[in-house]
């Protein structure tokens, strides 16, 4: 106890009050109806923080009530441990629900069934030109109009360098270009910050793929060489494709699924 | 005597600020973004004032947690600048690699919202419509938020070693400090209750004190710090646990004395043996300190009559330590103080030492000078002793053992049991108050203890002078008998003159008519003053003096009435005065006036009804507009009118004026000053055949 823990040193020396219990019991059943007042009394932006918290609060509480009936709870995989003498080679097996091995085989043959390419976004709103380019105004009168610029996040590759303007019809911004994006890899359920490789697909236009805009849904090649995966013939992979799920333009980093 | 220094670096842990959990941080910086920057905007806006919107907002919220968070980082120590002592007590006691982890981590995270603020501020310069923006602004917010979310255990560390630190003693380790030492309920916090005023727990099983203590206490009028350390076991350095190691630290980085508490009556559970060993195996600690053995308890085991194997142990142990040995009992109180003092002496004798020895010390000592002084003769000057002492000392009575000080009542009320007190003492001028009937009733009188030459004049007046002269020298005592005297033949004489007086009328110059022509002035006077004081108008507008004429231009058809009835009053000839005082036109019109009457007295007959009647009506209006004629002639000008003859110059004028005035609307006139394009008609009306407007 430090020097200075007053209220432990004080109760150690002269005791608690003798009503001490009685008034943290009344405390603590008053506590609800305070809670309530306050909860009725609220308002705005405190009331949706504090319902949010509230919320929060009491499926913890479910949680761990359930938890505790569980004990209680009948597992079908008690009941499928054989009674009595069993043989020496089926000492170490456990009860298997058979509800979830049906599941499983369910899930299963339903990916087994849905095709090869199949991808995370099969649809996305196709994105309009006008929405894509800015027009830019050009010549000494600012009265032609054939530049573009692009309004959305591109990868560019490494080594690229623009042409003279007066042969670059569309810009690509510096600050709307990407080079890393974060992708999930599905079965290990962790996220990697990878580089993009190249853009290989645009479900909008095959000029956006071109350009290396990237939208939700576009396909991208990332490089997968830190994760260590392993081809069936032993060599290391460094290229996977991957899909963009949200939209970075409005979110401001690259999402992706990777495709396996 | 020791030499303070001059900059005390005192370690006070207290005013680190709290640190709030991660939910909480994350609450504080957002609201604080809301509450701060602007909150209203429309997609209608220009879209720069939009983006610097959402700019600001991100670039708010970033300075808030990095103003938090680069607070934290800097209020806590550091370990590599704080003294060795606390730097390694704040090892033990939270870890220094974690605290180090914990502290770089939010550092860590300062920076990468930092630069996470940055990429966002540079996305939002090409956000093209307010919902881009505000997706924008959303995202980087909500990461920053993650980002903090992330460091929850570092914060919460953070914050549970921060209640730690301000808790712990405000150890000073430049200052003189003793320090106790030992095993585990030797006495250390006994010691430490009786020489300070530190009230530490103090419990019969080992391990009751489990983290240091400091009292303060004053020897020689210098401040002392004394530290109460854990007890320590006799095991490897790697085996001792936290509470140990509290003790250990204290022991090797502080520069005290150090109290070795042995208990020789083995009470505390630990052989002398152990403790000898003990003593051994941690003497590297006590390297360069002063260092005290204290047997302790020997209230139960006297030093004397200890086993002499034990005795040996002790008595080699400190001499192979080079260091005194003391006894003394926590109980009893016996040899307490003398430990105390002792410890005290050393080390402040060593400090001095240090000090002599150091660079320092010259700068002092080149001050210093100290003066012996030769002796004069070889006469021999001792204290003076007042022969009365000397006396009671020769008998006895000051200074033995037997002599007991002597009791008085003095200041205090006679009581009943008064026969134990010594009578023969002097009385106080307080015992001399409570004998006469106690405060209120007697007051002392100061002559009686006067020094004076005759003893009889004590109590004599003492003269009063001035200017060198005494002034009862001046005083004539039979002045009250004299003054007396003077005011009863004044009584007299003024009666006398009374009485004669007695039958007289008082005396007039003024003869019957004389007297009535000045009374009636003097009521004359009295009802003049009172009217103008009843005509006196306060606090009434003031007309303005072209409305109302001047003053002496009016003219007041009553007054004048009024001053030639005034004047007949008078017995003054006022016949002439109306004439007078009007001029000539004005008795021409009256003239006319008297005709139009005579001739209206005349044709009454043959007029209307109607007619007769507004002939009345304008007759008897006759005074008022006479009136307001007069007032009309005696206006002053309008000064623009000023120098003009007469209406006609004034009408020429004022057309002068106005067309001078006119606004040339439309019109060009030489004197104006644009330069414009000088646009050929033929150039630019009509039908445009060959190419553009521009064109041509």
């Amino acid at each position: 106890m430090p020097q200075h823990e007053h209220m432990e040193r004080h109760r150690k020396l002269h005791g608690r009050r003798l009503d001490a219990d009685e008034r943290e019991r009344k405390k603590e059943a008053r506590s609800a109806h305070k809670r309530s007042e306050f909860a009725q009394k609220v308002h705005g932006i405190r009331a949706k923080l504090y319902n949010e918290k509230r919320f929060k609060e009491k499926a913890a509480l479910r949680k761990t009530i359930a938890e505790h009936n569980e004990r209680d709870n009948k597992h079908s995989n008690d009941d499928a441990v054989a009674d009595g003498a069993v043989p020496a080679y089926l000492l170490d097996r456990e009860g298997v629900s058979r509800a979830k091995v049906l599941s499983n085989t369910v899930k299963q043959k339903r990916k087994e069934k849905a095709g090869k390419w199949d991808v995370p976004i099969p649809k996305v709103k196709p994105v309009a030109d006008d929405e894509m380019f800015k027009q830019l105004k050009t010549g000494k009168k600012q009265n032609k109009a054939w530049k573009r610029m692009v309004t959305k996040v591109t990868f560019v590759g490494e080594n690229f360098t623009r042409k003279a303007p007066k042969y670059e019809r569309f810009i690509r911004p510096t600050g709307l270009r990407f080079k890393k994006a974060h992708i999930t890899h599905p079965e290990l359920k962790a996220t990697f910050h990878l580089d993009i490789i190249s853009v290989k697909k645009n479900p909008s236009s095959s000029l956006y793929t071109n350009l290396g805009v990237i939208t939700k849904g576009t396909v991208i090649e990332v490089n997968v060489s830190d994760l260590g995966l392993v081809t069936t013939t032993g060599k290391v992979v460094w290229g996977k494709f991957a899909q963009v799920t949200n939209n970075p333009e409005l979110d401001g980093c690259i999402n992706g699924v990777l495709l396996v | 005597m020791e030499i303070a220094p001059l900059t005390p670096v005192v370690y006070n842990f207290k005013k680190i600020g709290p640190v709030p959990s991660a939910t909480d941080m994350v609450d504080i910086v957002l609201t604080r973004t809301q509450r701060k920057t602007p909150t209203v905007i429309h997609p209608g806006y220009k879209i720069s004032r939009i983006r610097s919107f959402y700019m600001r907002k991100v670039k708010f919220t970033q300075q808030t947690i990095a103003e938090r968070l680069g607070n934290i980082v800097e209020n806590f120590p550091r370990l590599n600048d704080i003294h060795p002592f606390y730097a390694d007590l704040m090892n033990i006691l939270y870890d220094r690699d974690h605290y180090k982890l914990a502290l770089g981590q939010i550092n860590t995270a300062k920076g990468l919202i930092d630069s996470l603020s940055r990429d966002y501020i540079r996305l939002l310069k090409y956000g093209d419509s307010l919902y881009r923006c505000k997706q924008l602004k959303r995202a980087a917010l909500g990461r920053m938020c993650t980002i903090i979310k992330r460091q929850k255990s570092a914060f919460a560390y953070l914050e549970e070693v921060r209640k730690h630190l301000s808790r712990l003693p405000a150890l000073d380790p430049h200052t003189r400090t003793l320090l106790c030492t030992g095993y585990p309920n030797v006495g250390k916090s006994s010691f430490m209750n009786k020489v300070t005023r530190a009230n530490v727990d103090v419990q019969p099983y080992a391990f009751t004190t489990k983290s240091l203590f400091v009292g303060h206490m004053d020897h020689r009028y210098l401040r002392w710090q004394v530290i109460d350390t854990p007890g320590i076991l006799d095991h490897p350095l790697e085996q001792r646990n936290t509470i140990e190691m509290q003790a250990i630290t204290a022991l090797a980085h502080l520069q005290c004395a150090v109290m070795y508490f042995v208990d020789a009556s083995e009470q505390c559970g630990y052989t002398v043996e152990q403790q000898v060993s003990l003593f051994k195996s941690i003497k590297p600690l006590f390297a360069n300190k002063q260092l005290i053995v204290v047997i302790n308890k020997i209230d139960v085991q006297p030093w004397e009559t200890l086993e002499k194997t034990k005795k040996s142990l002790i008595t080699e142990m400190c001499e192979a330590a080079n260091c005194t040995m003391m006894c003394m009992s926590n109980v009893t109180e016996q040899g307490v103080m003398d430990v105390k003092t002792a410890a005290c002496d050393k080390l402040l004798q060593a400090r001095v030492e240090k000090r002599v020895v150091g660079k320092k010390v010259d700068e002092v000592m080149n001050r210093l000078q100290v003066f012996h002084p030769a002796p004069r003769d070889d006469e021999e000057r001792t204290a003076f002793i007042p022969e009365s002492v000397a006396q009671a000392r020769k008998e006895g009575r000051v200074g033995s053992a037997d002599h007991k000080v002597k009791k008085t009542t003095a200041g205090y009320g006679v009581t009943k049991n008064d026969g134990d007190v010594d009578m023969d003492v002097r009385k106080t001028e307080r015992d001399i108050m409570w004998e006469m009937g106690g405060p209120g009733v007697y007051s002392m009188d100061y002559r009686k203890n006067y020094l004076l030459e005759k003893d009889e004049e004590k109590f004599d007046a003492i003269p009063e002078i001035m200017d060198g002269k005494n002034i009862a020298d001046f005083v004539d005592p039979e002045i009250d008998l004299k003054l007396a005297a003077l005011e009863a033949e004044e009584d007299q004489r003024m009666a006398e003159n009374q009485a004669k007086n007695m039958g007289e009328e008082p005396e007039s110059d003024l003869d019957s008519d004389e007297e009535e022509a000045f009374s009636k002035i003097r009521t004359k006077k009295a009802t003049s003053r009172e009217e103008s004081r009843i005509n006196r108008k306060q606090n009434t507008p003031v007309m303005p003096r072209n409305v109302r004429g001047r003053k002496k231009d009016k003219h007041d058809v009553g007054l004048l009435d009024s001053v030639e009835g005034h004047l007949d009053g008078l017995g003054v000839e006022s016949s002439g005065v109306k004439s007078n005082v009007r001029g000539r036109k004005r008795e021409r019109r009256e003239r006319n006036d008297d005709s139009v009457a005579e001739e209206m007295d005349l044709d009454t007959t043959g007029m209307s009804k109607g007619a007769l009647k507004k002939m009345k009506k304008e007759k008897k209006e006759a005074p008022k507009r006479e009136n307001s004629l007069a007032r009309s002639h005696s206006r002053p000008r309008e000064p623009s009118q000023v120098g003009l003859r007469d209406e006609e110059a004034k009408k020429v004028a004022t057309k002068k004026e106005m067309t001078a005035k006119r606004a040339w609307s439309g019109l060009s006139g030489e004197g104006d000053q644009r330069k414009t394009v000088h646009l050929v008609k033929w150039m630019n009306t009509g039908k445009k055949r060959n190419g553009t407007h521009n064109k041509r």
